[in-house]
Formats: structure tokens, sequence, C-alpha cells
């Protein structure tokens, strides 16, 4: 950004951009000429690995048949990617699938998270690698599923010729369903939780830059500073939607791809 | 983000058909834009990829009305 063209940035003032998602190094690691360093965002997911480890060990170390505390919470988490994702989608045969899921949604809530928990600050859900593996991770899964579940040639045929159409109009529809469910699947389960935790840490960082530098400025911008710090909260509050909502999006379109490959058609 | 469904629709079907709509729309533009794209390289023409990003379209709406349409 050239500073002296933004009217604001003469005044002293710095939008954030692109760059809040930009980290160094803290330990480099080369390995074969690929970068393994270690930066922020690789210490963020250690610790959310950690914490999920450790909550769900605390959880079930010593489970009592009437729950209570945090072995209750971790229980009616299970029980809602169990009862309202798994059955509801899958079915009774997709219930081998539950810890998958579950880690899955864990792993995004918290990763999600991190983006409005002080003083973490920064959705580890907002850099490519983590939702690109996390989608390859459940591509792979359904084409194994689809495999082991109806044989390679009859997963690759119900999958790329539906059945029940005319015969000559699979020239048109074979080419797209090859790249709906192979790459654009994969492809839109990432983009859509990369985009919407870019967008809304984007938005967090202005708005609460822009207040702090409102209030202490020494004129009439401190009234409105007020008003974009109210609006900031509520931000926050809506950020705290969007990571659920996301979290609960990524699952429930894996395990529908899981049933997809599990029975022909639907 | 799900449509409200009738009291028999599971939660989340209606996430499941407006991704899969949407999935199958975006296919089938790449899908045949892409063919006519390499067709247009090959052949030096440039009118192949409009046709085929229609062709595409046109086979998208196909398989959504074959598979959600109501019937």
């Amino acid at each position: 950004m050239t500073a002296p063209t933004l009217p604001l940035a003469r005044e002293g003032f710095h939008a954030p951009g692109i760059e809040e998602f930009e980290w160094p190094n803290l330990v480099d690691i080369e390995l074969f000429g690929i970068d393994l360093g270690i930066n922020r965002v690789v210490l963020q997911m250690f610790l959310v690995a950690f914490v999920i480890w450790l909550l769900f060990f605390l959880a079930f170390r010593s489970p009592k048949l009437v729950p209570a505390g945090l072995q209750n919470v971790m229980e009616s988490l299970v029980d809602f990617i169990r009862n309202q994702i798994v059955l509801e989608v899958i079915g009774r045969d997709g219930l081998r699938f539950v810890p998958y899921l579950t880690t899955l949604f864990t792993f995004i809530l918290l990763g999600n998270l991190c983006g409005i928990i002080p003083p973490i600050l920064f959705p580890l859900t907002g850099r490519m690698a983590l939702p690109a593996i996390l989608a390859i991770c459940s591509l792979l899964l359904f084409i194994s599923i689809g495999i082991s579940q109806q044989g390679f040639i009859h997963y690759f045929r119900n999958t790329l010729f539906p059945p029940g159409m005319p015969p000559l109009i699979y020239i048109l529809l074979t080419p797209i369903e090859l790249i709906s469910t192979f790459i654009v699947r994969p492809v839109t389960l990432a983009i859509r939780l990369l985009a919407n935790m870019i967008a809304g840490h984007l938005i967090l960082s202005v708005f609460f830059v822009a207040s702090g530098y409102m209030l202490t400025s020494t004129n009439i911008s401190t009234l409105f500073g007020v008003g974009a710090l109210i609006f900031s909260v509520a931000l926050v509050a809506f950020e705290l939607f969007v990571a659920g909502l996301q979290a609960y999006v990524f699952t429930i379109l894996s395990a529908v791809y899981i049933a997809g490959a599990m029975e022909p058609e639907h | 983000m799900s449509e409200p469904g009738g009291p028999k629709e599971p939660p989340g079907r209606g996430a499941d058909v407006v991704w899969s709509v949407i999935g199958t729309l975006i296919a089938g533009v790449l899908a045949w834009g892409g063919i006519g794209w390499l067709l247009d390289r090959w052949l030096g023409t440039r009118f192949l990829v409009a046709i085929g990003v229609l062709v595409g379209a046109a086979g998208a709406f196909y398989l959504i009305i074959r598979r959600h349409g109501s019937g």
C-alpha cells in the first residue's frame, strides 16, 4: 500500500489488509527445499489439537453414567454430530464415521473461534493450508468409501454416468459429473471456509483498528468511534455465529458426500 | 442457510440441495467452458469458449432438474 495516496493514511491511519494473514517463521526448518518452518499459525494449530485432546481426555477420563460438567458438554457435542448429522444424512450405516466427523467439526470450530478468542485473535482456518488439507481428507475418504462399498468400476460408473438418463446425454453430462464430484466439491469446501474466515477477520480488524483510531483522535470523530466500537462488539457476536455455522456446513457436506458414495443414487 | 423444511424435513437437507445445485452449475460451466477454451486454442478460433459455457450451463440445468426436480 502506498501511504500518501490514501487520505486517511496521511493522518496516520493504517487500515489492516491481507498482510494480517502473513506471519514470519519463528523457527526455520527446510526439508528437501520445502519450507517447513514453524510460524504462529503452526503453533496455534498445535495448541488447538492439544486443547481438543485435553477436552476429550478430561471429559471421558472417568465417565459417569449420569454425565455432569465437561463430560456433559462433550457428550452433547458427540450426540449432536451423531443425531443431527450422521443419523439424519447417512443413517445407521454411517455411525462408524461419527469419530471422523466429530474431530472435523471440533477442529474447525476451535480453529475458527481462535479468531475471536483473546489473546490469539487469528482464525486458524484463515490460511488456505488448513481448509485445503481438511477438504482433501474428506475427498479421499468419500472416494475410498465409494470404492470399498460399490467396487472400483461400479463406483466410477455410477458417479460419472448417473443412471436413468438417455445414453446420448452422457456425452454432455460425464465431463460435468467428473469436474463436479472430484474438483468442485473439495475446492468449494475449502474456499467456503477460507473466504468466510478471511472476510470475518478483516472486518473485525478494520472495525477495531478504526474504532481505536477514532476514539483517540481529538476531533468530532471520537463520537463516531463510540458507535464503531459498539458495532465492533456486535460483529464479534456475528463472528461467533459464523464460526459455528461454517464448521457445521463443512461437516454436514462431508457427511452428504460420504452418504452419496455409500449408495449409488440417492 | 438451510431452507425452512417441513416437519418431516431433516435439518441440513436444504443446505445439501443448495450446495449441490451451485456445485453442479459451477462444474458445468467449468467443464464445458474448459473444453471450449481448449478447442479454441487448438483450432485458433475465439467463439467456442462461449458456446462451451452455454452448453455446460444447459447440461448442468438438465442434471439439476433430473436430480432435484419434483417428480
